[in-house]
């Protein structure tokens, strides 16, 4: 038995290891990623800077924390894309057609919610596969919002519809010289508030739940989790209900910082929201994946996007770039599966 | 020759029969033999699989190797048909010492398998199949003519109505095992190994079967026939070598033996003394029923009873239909009809997570497919059946009762792991056979269902999991054990149900049976009185 032992101990060591590098070679790229571009351009670590980064990278960490959940049980949703623009789509037009800004928001919410229900009852029910499911959605909640709108932006919708988007805590202003408001400060705009409001949570959810136990014991092996008395059905519901709400979520804020519903935002973000999930260790394979992970990998797009904007970087090498650090992240992923 | 084929320096054909006579009988010499094992041995990590085998076919024979499950036939013939390298041994093939390194250099060369889940693509044709990887070409195409018409020969020479443009998905299964015998003809094959190729056909079906072994026999192929249906061997078998825990027992011509005589090989005489003292004294009180439980295709009409302090077993060769008695008790299957109480109370069990709720559980018989999420910690496992037992009402998980919980657990059943935060899958097999068992106790389960609990354990952890059994049943835990190892129901139960073929042939007072008994129950020679 002292053999067996030691072997596990051993094993044990390795294991964490290769955790630990699992865990900090993605941080350690953001990190690196920050220095190199801190001193390719001087533009790049200013607060404003900051502010704007953390602002662009809300939602693919939106879309990324709902992307974590779905992928942990081993599914997808593509669809979060098209549903995040019906959502906002129906925000709009709710405001245009008289409700006060809050309710035609959570409308918009809801929206997306039923969206992720629908993509359960078709993954659960019928018994297709989330990727099928999902791919169905994406097509139907783009066309229902193109169709609602006319394909037309729904503008015009008040400052009130853009304080969500635009707005900002601790926003220090000074009068200056020439009379106007100078920004001191810009503030922590609401989007970041509620990113990390919504990644504490999620991430409580999924550590600390029975509800994220149950995601990760699907993921891990769903018969064993079926055969111990786990409801898989409503689990994975909920986990593409969840998807469907952060979706809806992130269109209304997303319209609201362009003061317009788009029913064409959102092209391709479910991507992003893999590729974030993907990045900070989340396994396709599901049973695996952190919200933590999730806010690395958002941020490691975000700040490759801007960093590469900032440096004049075309916007097809920044593809290229993005690209290549998915299948880098992933392969060295595997590497530490294989063993 | 393939790579690695044949190694004629290597032959020996005359060698001394004493320094290969390590079994009980001689290894036949005859020139006849197209094929010679001798002092095989394979190991595999923590098992010794097979221990000095020997085993011979001769041209034009049918010869038979019988064992239990795990005497390790199927190592042998994976060895023989290239798909395992042997540890120890030669095998000769045609006088020549083979060492093959894939099942593409046996099939080359002459040999070639017929698994039980036969290996057939369902979306391509029969002719498709049979030619796989060695389609016939023009120019850079498939010369998809010439491969139609040449499988056309095979299946005509099998006078099997079969075309060979048809979907091998389309056939039955009787009729894809026809394919695969095609397939055989196609290869040239001299040694043909079928697997347990009656399992799945019907009467009529295995007549034909046997109408083509015949044929095959008389063209001079030898055939290894692997079968758990003793009483079928009669009609088309010369010889047969009984295997027992990885070692060769004996080789026989089967017209001077009985039916009787192989079960006696093939469960040998003594009954080791692996098992620890059984404490618990089953009582005449009745704790769960099931009654007339059928699963239309599968099994009809089982009925048991299990008494308080009682170990009842489930014996019977595999696919016998006693793993899906137990899953449909369980709820993980549908059942059509029968009835299930639990302390006097009929339950109805539509899901899982109603059996669980009533207090059945099931150990599944292969851990890593739906016992274990491997990928998940000691504790997150033990505590997945009983979540609500270590949360609040809003589902937050109580940390330190988890942990409690799960510390329980690991020291009431000696779980050897560095930490409750173990990933499951660095555990050896026992002791994930533990966690296992640590998650059904955490529940509170009142009947257990443990499905072959000691498979691919070693030897101390076994000893280790009977106890466990021994002192469920002292706690007033139903405990049925299902095994493929007769040692395993004689040592550990009281009563054995005997399966066969999806029904119970038989009811035994384990003390008052023998392994012989049990056999004859479960390969359906003998069953009880309606």
């Amino acid at each position: 038995m002292t053999v067996t032992d030691t072997v596990f101990q051993e094993r044990k060591i390795k294991i964490n290891r290769n955790d630990l590098i699992q865990k900090f070679a993605a941080l350690a790229g953001l990190i690196l990623l920050v220095i190199v571009f801190s001193f390719t351009s001087d533009a790049f670590l200013t607060t404003n800077n900051g502010v704007t980064l953390a602002l662009q990278t809300t939602s693919i960490a939106f879309l990324g924390f709902g992307a974590t959940c779905v992928i942990i049980t081993g599914g997808i949703d593509l669809s979060v894309g098209s549903v995040l623009a019906l959502a906002g789509v129906i925000a709009g037009m709710a405001v245009k057609g008289g409700m006060p800004v809050a309710i035609a928001m959570a409308l918009g919410v809801v929206a997306g919610g039923l969206c992720g229900l629908i993509n359960g009852l078709i993954i659960t029910r019928l018994k297709l596969p989330p990727f099928i499911a999902t791919l169905g959605m994406m097509m139907v909640a783009r066309g229902v919002a193109l169709q609602i709108t006319g394909a037309r932006p729904v503008s015009g919708l008040g400052d009130d519809f853009g304080e969500l988007g635009n707005g900002a805590l601790m926003r220090i202003l000074d009068v200056g010289a020439n009379g106007l408001p100078k920004v001191v400060f810009p503030g922590i705009p609401y989007p970041v508030i509620v990113m990390i409001v919504l990644a504490i949570a999620i991430a409580v959810l999924l550590m600390k739940t029975t509800f994220g136990r149950h995601l990760y014991a699907i993921g891990s092996n769903e018969e064993a989790a079926r055969l111990s008395g786990v409801n898989v059905t409503r689990t994975k519901i909920g986990a593409y209900v969840l998807s469907g709400v952060l979706a809806g979520l992130c269109g209304c804020i997303l319209m609201s910082r362009l003061v317009t519903a788009q029913p064409n935002e959102g092209v391709a973000y479910e991507l992003d929201a893999i590729a974030s999930a993907v990045i900070g260790g989340t396994s396709l394979m599901g049973g695996v994946g952190t919200i933590s992970g999730t806010v690395i990998g958002a941020f490691i797009i975000g700040i490759l996007r801007n960093g590469l904007n900032m440096n004049g970087v075309s916007s097809f090498i920044q593809m290229i770039t993005i690209g290549l650090v998915i299948i880098v992240t992933v392969w060295i992923d595997q590497m530490r599966n294989r063993r | 020759m393939p790579a690695g084929g044949v190694d004629r320096a290597d032959a020996v054909p005359g060698a001394p029969a004493a320094a290969i006579a390590a079994g009980r009988t001689t290894v036949p010499q005859d020139d006849d033999n197209i094929l010679i094992a001798r002092g095989i041995s394979k190991r595999f990590p923590g098992v010794l699989a097979l221990d000095t085998v020997h085993f011979d076919l001769r041209r034009g024979e049918v010869h038979a190797l019988c064992g239990e499950n795990g005497a390790g036939k199927s190592t042998l013939m994976k060895i023989i048909s290239g798909l395992y390298q042997r540890d120890e041994g030669d095998v000769t093939y045609k006088g020549q010492v083979c060492h093959f390194q894939s099942i593409q250099d046996a099939q080359a060369a002459g040999i070639t398998i017929i698994h039980q889940e036969l290996n057939l693509v369902p979306h391509l044709s029969v002719a498709e199949n049979i030619y796989l990887a060695r389609e016939p070409k023009r120019g850079p195409f498939i010369d998809k003519k010439k491969m139609e018409a040449d499988a056309q020969v095979y299946l005509d020479r099998l006078k099997v109505n079969i075309r060979a443009s048809q979907l091998v998905g389309s056939l039955s299964v009787a009729r894809q095992q026809m394919v695969e015998i095609a397939k055989a003809l196609s290869l040239k094959a001299e040694v043909l190994i079928m697997d347990e190729p009656t399992s799945s056909l019907t009467e009529s079906e295995i007549d034909r079967l046997f109408e083509i072994i015949q044929e095959l026999k008389g063209q001079g192929v030898g055939i290894i026939y692997i079968s758990h249906r003793l009483d079928e061997l009669r009609r088309i078998v010369d010889r047969v070598t009984v295997m027992r825990d990885g070692r060769y027992v004996s080789t026989r011509n089967l017209a001077d033996i009985t039916v009787d005589d192989i079960v006696a090989a093939m469960v040998g005489r003594s009954l080791e003394d692996k098992f620890p003292e059984r404490t618990s004294q089953p009582t005449d009180e009745e704790i769960f029923v099931v009654d007339g439980l059928s699963r239309a295709g599968v099994f009809e009409n089982v009925s048991f009873t299990l008494r308080r302090g009682e170990i009842l077993g489930f014996a019977g060769l595999m696919g016998a239909g006693r793993t899906e008695v137990a899953r449909a008790v369980f709820g993980a299957d549908a059942k059509t009809a029968g009835t299930v109480s639990l302390g006097g109370r009929a339950l109805t069990i539509r899901s899982p997570i109603d059996a669980i709720d009533a207090g059945i559980a099931y150990l599944s018989e292969d851990r890593k497919l739906n016992g274990l999420a491997v990928g998940m910690t000691v504790k997150a496992n033990i505590t997945m059946a009983n979540m609500a037992a270590v949360s609040n009402r809003l589902g937050f998980i109580d940390d330190a009762r988890e942990r409690q919980a799960a510390e329980k657990s690991v020291r009431m059943l000696n779980v050897k792991t560095p930490s409750i935060n173990q990933i499951a899958k660095f555990l050896s097999g026992g002791n994930q056979q533990k966690v296992v068992i640590g998650k059904w106790l955490f529940r509170d389960s009142r009947v257990l269902f443990f499905d072959e609990p000691t498979r691919g354990i070693d030897v101390g952890a076994k000893f280790a999991i009977y106890q466990l059994l021994d002192r469920l049943a002292r706690d007033g835990i139903g405990v049925v054990l299902i095994t493929s190892e007769l040692p395993e129901i004689l040592g550990m139960t009281d009563r054995v149900v005997v399966f066969h073929e999806g029904e119970v042939t038989g009811i035994l007072d384990t003390r008052k049976t023998t392994q012989e008994e049990i056999m004859q129950y479960a390969s359906g020679v003998k069953r009880m009185p309606c």
